[in-house]
């Protein structure tokens, strides 16, 4: 379950480049050298950290699934064939530990694609009506990063799995137990929702400075 | 795209079938599509709501390598613990 088991599409090598010093880590940690072990941690501690903390939502269990997540590399590691970039499987190995964890909490007796679909309050509204002002085309990554972070939890985890982390919809289908359908359909409804409340952090700050 | 080239568009079919049509788009840029300049040049609002779209995807690409966000300083140190209680890499969980 929680081994990564497919090659991933050409885009995730182009995303996940070789970092330096990587290959030398990874050999000699799978020789177990711990040194090299910790070398692969201050390498790959951050952008593990983040996609956990992206997809629960929570500090503390961010830093929990991180421990999981090196935990479970250092058992797995003699079996990474070198098929993919090795964050590209790292970060596989620990979105199916996050998946886990979540159908543990009490997602695993239900279908995610019912689960994690959010109330009808929460979904965005139409685009049909009225025009709204559009993005003004300079949304910076703290901005967008505190957006994503009040995406419904249904949402947020296809965005963060297709848009960041750059899985296509039959992986994200697979890995969700949802239909692919469900994957674009959640997709969409997260990105409508980013842009509404982009749109609204824009207009806040308008108003802000035009009553300066 | 030789269906979409074929198919003459309403704001709201078009609309409807956003989630799809970006799935299909090369590199999720469906305004760069000839077969859609027609509807996107018709409906102004579908064209808003394609280019905010795609600003937004464009964006998340930025956030795959973090900037700031980092784990506790002590959280190697558990590993380590772990590790050496459990050199198998098991977890208490």
């Amino acid at each position: 379950m929680t081994q990564p088991n497919s090659t991933p599409p050409a885009g995730h090598f182009k995303r996940n480049p070789p970092i330096a010093g990587e290959a030398d880590a990874l050999e000699r940690a799978k020789n177990g050298d711990p040194d090299a072990f910790s070398k692969l941690y201050a390498l790959h501690k951050r952008r593990v950290y983040t996609l956990c903390l992206r997809m629960l939502g929570n500090v503390s269990e961010a830093e929990d699934m991180t421990q999981e997540a090196f935990l479970h590399l250092y058992r797995k590691l003699g079996s990474f064939r070198g098929e993919s970039a090795f964050s590209t499987w790292l970060h596989r190995l620990t979105v199916n530990l996050v998946l886990m964890h979540l159908r543990k909490k009490g997602l695993q007796l239900v279908s995610l694609e019912e689960t994690i679909n959010p109330s009808e309050e929460d979904a965005p509204k139409r685009d049909f009506g009225s025009r709204d002002p559009r993005l003004s085309g300079s949304v910076d990554r703290v901005t967008l990063e505190r957006a994503v972070a009040t995406l419904p939890p249904g949402y947020r985890l296809v965005f963060v799995l297709h848009d960041v982390e750059g899985y296509e919809h039959n992986e994200i289908a697979a890995m969700l137990e949802c239909s692919t359908g469900n994957s674009k359909s959640q997709l969409h409804k997260a990105r409508l929702k980013l842009r509404e409340i982009l749109r609204e952090n824009e207009q806040a700050a308008a108003l802000q400075g035009e009553s300066k | 795209m030789a269906q979409s080239e074929e198919k003459r568009w309403t704001c709201e079919e078009f609309t409807k079938s956003l989630p799809d049509l970006f799935e299909r788009a090369d590199g999720g840029k469906l305004s760069a599509d000839p077969s859609f300049a027609e509807i996107l040049r018709d409906c102004p609002q579908a064209a808003e709501l394609v280019r905010d779209l795609e600003y937004i995807a464009e964006t998340a690409r930025m956030l795959l390598e973090p900037e700031g966000e980092a784990p506790s300083a002590d959280l190697w140190s558990k590993i380590e613990r772990e590790l050496g209680s459990n050199p198998d890499g098991g977890s208490a969980q």
